[in-house]
């Protein structure tokens, strides 16, 4: 740039000036990441928080406040990244090293449950296996004269397998990925070599990818730890209790720094998992960028085993997606658990009150309760969204310029600190600090504006990714190429980095917007009675044991993360015409 | 089309090999054969067939017809598939993305052939340190292949593909990721090779230089037949077909469609040779060398007029290309010419046309 190499004079006021911007910017995100997790800290720390500690670790509840929640949460995230590495890798290896017949809708279906958000398979589950000893209608295979055994009704293993079908398609996107870079030459080189096939499968593919299956099975065991709302749907009734149900329910009775403890602690079982994995996979041996073309891939020929495979790939794929979803819908519309598909009535959904069905209560869209909740959530959704994207790319946009200086790594590590911790830990971190009045502030709990400022400091990594991309698809020479047509500043932005913004901003919104819209583990904890969201509106119910309610809005939330997708698909082939 | 005669001492003997890929056919009826220690280059535009024929070759896909023979022993055939033995095949592919395992050192890409191949350690590694050294990449030993640039990673391909010591060594298009002034290098460098270990090589390229200086044996690919095959020199000098004629030599060399009129050959009103030449056609295409066409007008030679286009000086002299009704004519002349682009020039040829070719391509004897 040409001012600071030749006015000199200016060079100490800009260079203030360069450092004022990442300083604020770290100000910012320091209020907004950091503040939340010291004063938690702090919290523990006063003379209440220590006797908390001690409770929880060193008394007789502990085994109840600690040992058995850590004991569930360490089987649940060993169990689910171990499951979600056996089918996320059995399928990814399927649609890309093979000749399965359908890889492309193969492909596509296996990345969907992870679109499902957790609860939803958890109230699927319960519509299909609840039995009658918890009380209320029982599901759909016990009224029908099956047998459902308590340990696959209630508790950890139903937990389980409803966190491997949500989180394995999570597993089959980074083996996937990692395994079609491995290009077709690197099997065929060795192939030369005279190598047979299960040799080049563990001499060559299964170490190209191992950095890909770590992150995968780091990443699942990260997402199950902090899983809420399936074991609490599936596990509180019977009470077991993981890390992040316990504190829950210690916030919810009013036992503040216990819920603080547990929230540290949490924090702390999954970072030392992500730490493990991030030092099993760092340094040299990160070979993430295959060298070569891998543009094509040697597929294995199946022979006879075709068909049963892509049974089996597909029958999957179904069993995560569409079973729970038609099964969601089905009971919305079902009056009896027993009969899914029979006498089909929309009361559930436009009923008038007072009649036989559901205790009386009116149907979901008659709530004024839900209707508000609907709002809620879109205002939500599009707030968090409008205000994480504007904040990710501002950060993004300092970091890349300060890139190298000590300020821009403090910044983006500050950034990407939210992405370690589960967020129902961090929602707890939340009240600690904003829920009593914070110097001028009054307190902000139970309000929308907390609930915003959460979300969108959780959603910060997202963002500036989503912002990191974006500006990295403006190459600074396109628009210095467009300066020297002569167009100004304002005609440069209209013509060439918006259109090219366009489609990253976009894609990071609507990310961040259907992330809020099926997010129930962050709400849970900031929500309230005058800011109910649909998720926990949902959650409510279907603690109630009004399961159809429960799973009517589970369908509108689906509903509405889907028309999202569409409308940012459709939207980005308008506006981008030659990404066709 | 390619004249074979089989001997028993054959290297690389192809007879009759078709490949089909479901309904296209990408080699039709190829036939091919060398003697032991010749470098033969397969070269050609993109799509002829070349890499196809090197991936059989290879072993990697299986001929849908024909039979490939290494030293006398059939290795691949349409009716057997492929013979996948390495130790008999006994021949090793440089990739054109090189292909380095990335996640093993480059002493380990080196080795793991050698593993399989059943060598023990001590042998492995007084390999591995000979095959470094012969390609001066001693120190790299330790490295990743992220950790090194592209003509190191070159190098190291071509170390890996040598370490087994294979009889017959396949190059797919092995330069075409390098700069110019390492292409030239790597070339040098891949003859010294040649000679230092004698395998037989086969060589895909689409650059003609690298073809014409490297070979023993030059095929010239089109569309999965063989146009013509030989020495490099005999396929400059005679060119069989006007795809290999335009195809080779830098400039390429110009064709000129005419028909007879009379006793002449005429293109346009020109008339250029004597009608003799087309041997009784009524029309032919005649080849003139670059170096054949002068600037200006000659007494008692054919003038052709032309639109002035570029002129490049090139070794002491100066390329004139100039374009005549749809024609490109490239000259090779001692001045620059007075002209700039757009001008009239006229062009005289001298001499009698340096090859005559019917309309369908084919040489006229």
């Amino acid at each position: 740039m040409s001012p600071s190499d030749t006015a000199a004079p200016f060079r100490r006021r800009r260079l203030t000036a360069a450092r004022l911007v990442p300083l604020s910017m770290i100000l910012i995100v320091g209020l907004l990441v950091l503040a939340p997790l010291l004063r938690i800290l702090l919290a523990t720390l006063t003379p209440p928080g220590l006797e908390a500690w001690t409770a929880i670790l060193a008394s007789p509840m502990s085994p109840n406040l600690w040992w058995r929640p850590l004991m569930n949460t360490l089987i649940l995230g060993l169990g689910v990244s171990a499951g979600c590495l056996l089918l996320g890798g059995f399928t990814a290896w399927l649609v890309v090293m093979t000749d399965v017949p359908g890889r492309r809708i193969l492909g596509v279906m296996h990345t969907l449950p992870f679109m499902i958000p957790s609860f939803a398979a958890a109230l699927a589950w319960g519509t299909l296996f609840r039995n009658s000893r918890m009380g209320g209608s029982s599901g759909f295979f016990e009224a029908n004269g099956f047998i459902v055994p308590d340990w696959l009704a209630w508790g950890i293993v139903p937990v389980l397998i409803v966190l491997i079908a949500h989180y394995y398609s999570l597993a089959f996107t980074i083996i996937a990925a990692a395994l079609s870079s491995v290009g077709a030459d690197l099997v065929e080189a060795a192939q030369m070599t005279g190598a047979r096939r299960p040799r080049i499968f563990f001499g060559i593919v299964l170490p190209v990818v191992t950095p890909a299956l770590v992150s995968a099975a780091s990443l699942t065991l990260a997402g199950a730890v902090a899983n809420f709302a399936a074991p609490a749907l599936l596990g509180l009734p019977v009470r077991m209790q993981t890390l992040s149900t316990r504190l829950f329910g210690m916030i919810e009775i009013g036992q503040a720094e216990r819920g603080f403890v547990l929230a540290l602690l949490l924090i702390a079982v999954s970072g030392v998992f992500l730490f493990l994995s991030d030092r099993l996979v760092s340094g040299r041996r990160a070979f993430v960028t295959v060298t070569g073309k891998g543009g094509r891939t040697r597929r294995f020929p199946l022979g006879r085993w075709r068909w049963p495979l892509f049974a089996a790939g597909f029958g999957l794929a179904v069993v995560t997606t569409v079973v729970p979803v038609v099964v969601l819908v089905a009971s919305s519309l079902a009056p009896q658990a027993g009969a899914l598909f029979s006498n089909w009535t929309l009361h559930f959904w436009i009923g008038e009150g007072g009649g036989q069905i559901a205790q009386g209560t009116a149907g979901i869209f008659r709530n004024p309760v839900l209707i508000a909740a609907l709002f809620n959530t879109l205002k939500l959704g599009v707030v968090v969204a409008l205000i994480s994207m504007l904040l990710g790319l501002a950060l993004a946009h300092t970091i890349t310029r300060n890139k190298g200086t000590v300020l821009a790594n403090i910044l983006s590590q500050l950034a990407f600190l939210p992405l370690l911790i589960p967020s129902i830990a961090f929602a707890a971190a939340y009240i600690a600090l904003f829920g009593a009045p914070l110097g001028p502030l009054p307190s902000l709990y139970g309000t929308f504006t907390l609930l915003v400022i959460a979300a969108a400091a959780h959603n910060l990594p997202y963002a500036v990714q989503a912002g990191r991309s974006v500006l990295g698809q403006i190459a600074t020479d396109l628009e210095e190429s467009a300066r020297l047509t002569g167009a100004g500043p304002l005609r440069r932005m209209w013509a060439i980095i918006f259109p090219l913004a366009i489609r990253g901003l976009l894609a990071g919104a609507i990310l961040v917007f259907v992330k809020m819209v099926r997010d129930l583990s962050l709400v849970v904890l900031l929500f309230s009675a005058t800011s109910p969201v649909l998720s926990m509106v949902a959650y409510r119910y279907a603690a109630e044991g009004f399961m159809q309610f429960a799973n009517a809005i589970t369908v509108l939330i689906l509903v509405i993360c889907l028309a999202a997708s569409l409308i940012a698909q459709a939207l980005q082939t308008r506006v981008q015409k030659w990404k066709e | 089309m390619a004249s074979v005669q089989t001997e028993a001492g054959d290297a690389i003997r192809i007879t009759n090999l078709v490949k089909k890929f479901g309904d296209f056919t990408a080699i039709p009826d190829l036939s091919l054969s060398v003697p032991p220690g010749s470098f033969l280059v397969l070269v050609g535009p993109s799509g002829c067939g070349k890499s196809t024929l090197l991936r059989m070759l290879a072993g990697l896909d299986e001929p849908s017809g024909g039979e490939i023979a290494f030293m006398g022993k059939t290795v691949s055939s349409g009716a057997g598939g492929v013979i996948a033995d390495p130790k008999m095949r006994n021949a090793g592919l440089v990739f054109q993305s090189y292909a380095l395992w990335p996640h093993m050192t480059v002493a380990g890409n080196i080795g793991w052939p050698l593993k399989v191949a059943g060598w023990d350690r001590a042998a492995r590694d007084t390999r591995i340190e000979e095959v470094l050294t012969m390609l001066g990449i001693l120190a790299l030993r330790d490295r990743y292949p992220a950790e090194i640039s592209g003509g190191q990673q070159q190098r190291v391909a071509i170390a890996r593909t040598l370490a087994p010591k294979p009889a017959i060594l396949l190059f797919d298009e092995p330069l075409s990721n390098l700069d110019a002034k390492l292409r030239i290098e790597m070339r040098s460098e891949l003859m010294r090779i040649h000679r230092a270990t004698g395998a037989t090589s086969v060589y895909v390229t689409h650059d003609q230089v690298e073809a014409m200086t490297m070979a023993t044996h030059v095929a010239v690919m089109n569309q999965g037949r063989v146009e013509q095959f030989g020495p490099p020199r005999g396929l400059l000098e005679r060119p069989a077909t006007t795809f290999v004629a335009t195809f080779l030599g830098t400039p390429p060399g110009n064709l000129l469609p005419v028909t007879r009129r009379g006793d002449n050959l005429v293109h346009g009103d020109v008339p250029l040779a004597p009608s003799a030449l087309a041997r009784g056609r009524d029309a032919a295409q005649l080849f003139y060398r670059p170096e054949q066409i002068g600037l200006g007008r000659a007494e008692g030679r054919p003038v052709l007029r032309a639109e002035f286009a570029e002129a490049a000086p090139m070794a002491g002299r100066v390329m004139v290309t100039a374009a005549t009704g749809g024609l490109r004519l490239s000259a090779i002349v001692d001045q620059f010419p007075d002209a700039r682009p757009g001008d009239p020039i006229e062009f005289s040829l001298s001499g009698a046309p340096d090859a005559v070719f019917a309309m369908t391509g084919e040489r006229i004897e």
